[in-house]
């Protein structure tokens, strides 16, 4: 690398270099990329072709190419369902519940974290939180269950022993919404919080230090400094949750929910109510299709927030 | 204006989670010239659902069977298990990898998606000859008009399981002595009944569950209430609620009780709320994912189990480690079987169970033949099914089959769910049985039962799959609150509100659809 920048710097620039020269004037730099290049082409390029099963009546013996083409018939059955509505408003609103709740937590933690003076409890606390993130989802699912099942729940021996009535979650779709969006945050507030804190650490000492000589106090410090320090932080990670709005996230609604229709009215989304209807006939076409389906939103959410945040601040946009 | 493009793309890979794996083998393998040619050794790998043992008895009774099997036809055996959960899912995507992992498959039309993966093309089609010539016996054993209904598209796929006794039909088996105590002196012979079987058992005896249900048999149930309470038959393999059908008197003209029976749907409905109110199962039924009924039955924790028949002749046999018949000299375990109101009982399909070979495989030849081994030859065939003689079984005096006292049901027992082509001509008698209720029962079915009348119908669902789809959701969605009694408001209410969701649907362009079939079938 060195030679390279030391060769472009001796030699001023006067005409445009074309793309091969570029790639040999970079090669190390594209070398170092050439791990991550690679993991896209294979599992990201490399099946794009495929995409073309969602447009065929899948035969495992002529192939994704070979089978009948179909048209838009494995779309059908999505809109037909009558219920594309509820399922992409339930997937998009709780998305955007742990996105915005999700990122705001993690920087009240982060910034938590950075005022501790105590070292090992910044450190006790910290592992603390990050490690709900490695509990599977079915034991989540079992854990949620055992503290809330209305006959031998947790909660509701301690409700009967304290002479309350019995509380019955498992049979009211209302406190859903907020019990999911508990679940999810105590799930992934610590590694959330990592990236932020990571962030603030990245935050020139010196200007922290300036502050403190012209009297900030410590409100004033995270107010000016931390907190815009953390913003095109934020607004990166903002953009890609976003590519993913209309991606639930399955496995925890359906370990935690499971099959009980009594609660699919605020907690059914796209994935789970797929998985339902496709997977006991196991249609690799249709399952295909709604993957598109979710894919074009959410490229669509990505270009037009991105195009958005670029109208406001060029800075921050992602391209 | 590239980088722009670059950039798009880059968005695009992100969000592009597409599944889009599947390779476009082709395993398509005509008869070829039907020479046996026996000179390769080849290992032939069957499939099963069923947990994967891991004493090693099986491996060992294995090791015995192909001893055999290479000496006759030069090949052996291994099993490939499918466990039980999420088991279609699993089992379909084995078969969708196409890459000759396995070769004989078991398979059944009714709940195992036999017909649809002969079309999805996971099937290799067995001609006459290849069965004539490598599996002679089978060819023999099974009649004309029973290979005429493992055609499709008048190519034979399956290999049927035609000669064995069982019964399938589902109902409740109970304590037929509680139900005695309860004033039931016939035992449970209705729906009615096992209301008065239940409230009993909850009152008399605090620390039963009447039935630790886990939320999953509402389709049975309703489809046994539509049974007990009308002349319906259904078709086999449409969707999980077989929800299409015709009457017994009227046997082609198809429609569906979920539409046109209301009062009864209504009635069902207000009974399952009674059995919730009574608390024959958890409050949070819709949630159990921890029970483990069948097992609790059998150690009295439980007062009935919901299933079929075969399972029934299992209960109701005193065998090692089924406490409630030591614990109890009296204790006796009755059925009650849906249809037993009306004696509409319908006889199990055929497919059933079947074994089928798969498209990929490498030796479709020797795999007939091995199979035509398991079911024919009487070493093979209790080897598979039963074990090593005098380890996992032997004989009494009286030629039934018995444990010896050697054996330990932990280090001894095998698994190889070989249900794909018992044969009847073979079978040894289990002594543990309780063979006096069973054959009675059977003896009952025998005098009342029809033969399974849609065998050689496999439906064109293509144009009307995204419906059906729609179809099992709602009904699914709906029935697990009405047959565990968990909606809210009135029976009829929500009787109504799942018809009106059925129509929405377009169940009845369905069943028109299937009518036409039928007619071009049947007509």
């Amino acid at each position: 690398m060195s030679r390279g920048t030391k060769a472009a710097a001796l030699k001023p620039q006067t005409r445009k270099m074309t793309f091969w020269q570029k790639v040999y004037k970079y090669r190390v730099l594209l070398l170092m990329c050439l791990p991550a290049i690679l993991f896209f082409l294979a599992f990201s390029y490399a099946p794009m072709p495929g995409i073309y099963v969602a447009f065929v009546k899948y035969n495992y013996r002529d192939g994704i190419f070979g089978s009948k083409f179909v048209g838009l018939r494995n779309f059908e059955f999505l809109f037909t369902s009558g219920k594309l509505l509820e399922l992409t408003r339930n997937t998009i609103l709780y998305n955007l519940a742990f996105i915005i709740l999700g990122n705001v937590l993690a920087i009240f933690v982060a910034i938590l974290l950075n005022e501790i003076r105590c070292k090992w409890f910044k450190k006790v606390s910290q592992t603390m939180m990050f490690l709900p993130y490695f509990i599977s989802q079915v034991l989540v699912g079992v854990l949620v269950y055992n503290l809330l099942n209305y006959d031998y729940g947790f909660v509701n021996s301690i409700l009967v022993n304290l002479g309350l009535e019995r509380w019955g979650p498992y049979s009211d779709a209302s406190v859903w919404p907020v019990l999911l969006v508990i679940i999810h945050l105590w799930q992934q507030t610590g590694y959330n919080s990592v990236v932020y804190f990571a962030a603030i650490m990245g935050i020139d000492a010196e200007i922290i230090e300036a502050a403190r000589v012209d009297g900030a106090n410590g409100w004033q410090k995270i107010r000016y400094i931390i907190l815009p320090g953390l913003k095109p932080t934020f607004v990166i990670l903002l953009l890609f949750a976003l590519g993913g709005i209309v991606k639930g996230n399955f496995g925890l609604f359906y370990n935690v929910v499971g099959k009980n229709p009594l609660l699919y009215p605020t907690t059914d989304i796209i994935e789970t109510y797929v998985y339902r209807a496709c997977m006991t006939d196991f249609n690799f076409a249709t399952a295909s299709a709604v993957g598109l389906y979710q894919s074009v939103i959410g490229f669509c959410t990505v270009m037009v927030c991105n195009f958005i945040v670029k109208k406001i601040d060029p800075d921050y946009s992602l391209f | 204006m590239k980088k722009k493009m670059l950039a798009a793309l880059l968005a695009a890979t992100m969000v592009a989670g597409l599944t889009a794996c599947g390779s476009s083998e082709t395993g398509g393998k005509s008869g070829g010239d039907l020479k046996v040619d026996t000179s390769e050794h080849v290992k032939i790998t069957y499939m099963t659902t069923g947990g994967k043992p891991t004493n090693g008895a099986t491996e060992e009774m294995l090791a015995e069977l192909n001893k055999i099997l290479t000496e006759k036809v030069n090949a052996e055996l291994e099993i490939y298990y499918i466990d039980w959960t999420d088991y279609l899912s699993v089992y379909n995507l084995t078969l969708a990898q196409m890459d000759g992992t396995v070769d004989l498959v078991g398979t059944a039309s009714d709940w195992l998606d036999a017909w649809p993966n002969a079309k999805n093309g996971a099937f290799l089609e067995l001609s006459e000859d290849m069965l004539k010539t490598y599996a002679p016996k089978t060819w023999e054993s099974v009649s004309p008009e029973h290979w005429e209904l493992c055609k499709y598209n008048g190519e034979i796929y399956l290999m049927p399981e035609d000669n064995y006794a069982q019964w399938t039909n589902h109902g409740f088996a109970y304590r037929l002595d509680w139900a005695k105590e309860a004033g039931l002196a016939d035992g449970v012979k209705s729906w009615e009944d096992l209301t008065t079987y239940f409230r009993y058992v909850k009152e008399t005896y605090p620390d039963v569950i009447p039935w630790d249900s886990d939320g999953t048999q509402y389709g049975q149930m309703v489809g046994g209430w539509v049974t007990s309470h009308s002349n319906y038959v259904a078709i086999d393999g449409l969707n999980a609620g077989a929800m299409w059908g015709g009457t017994k008197d009227d046997l082609y003209t198809v429609y569906s009780p979920y539409v046109t029976d209301t009062d009864s749907l209504v009635e069902f409905a207000k009974m399952m709320k009674e059995w919730d109110e009574i608390g024959v199962w958890k409050t949070d039924v819709l949630n159990n994912t921890a029970s483990d009924n069948r097992e609790d039955y059998k150690i009295g924790r439980v007062a009935a189990e919901q299933h079929h028949t075969q399972t029934w002749t299992d209960l109701c046999s005193h065998k090692a480690g089924y406490t409630i018949y030591d614990d109890d000299p009296d204790a006796e375990t009755g059925f009650f079987y849906f249809g037993e109101e009306t004696g509409n009982v319908v006889a199990l399909s055929i497919t059933h169970g079947a074994m089928a070979v798969s498209a990929a495989s490498k030796n479709p030849e020797r795999a007939l033949m091995v199979y035509d081994l398991l079911r024919n030859d009487p070493d093979c065939y209790k080897l598979i099914n039963y074990g090593i003689k005098g380890k996992q079984w032997d004989t009494d005096e009286s030629g039934m089959r018995i444990q010896p006292a050697s054996y330990n049901k932990d280090t001894d027992s095998i698994t190889t769910n070989y249900w794909w082509g018992r044969n009847d001509d073979l079978e040894i008698k289990d002594a543990t049985m309780n063979w006096d209720a069973i054959d009675k029962m059977y003896a009952e079915y025998d005098k009342i039962k029809i033969d399974y009348p849609y065998g050689q119908f496999v439906p064109e669902v293509d144009n009307i799959q995204a419906k059906i789809n729609n179809i099992s959701e709602i009904h699914t969605n709906y029935m697990k609150q009405i047959a565990f009694g968990k909606y809210q408001g009135t029976a009829e209410e929500i009787v109504a509100e799942y018809q009106n969701a059925l129509k929405a649907a377009g169940i009845d362009e369905v069943t028109a659809e299937l009518q036409k079939q039928f007619d071009a079938l049947y007509k």
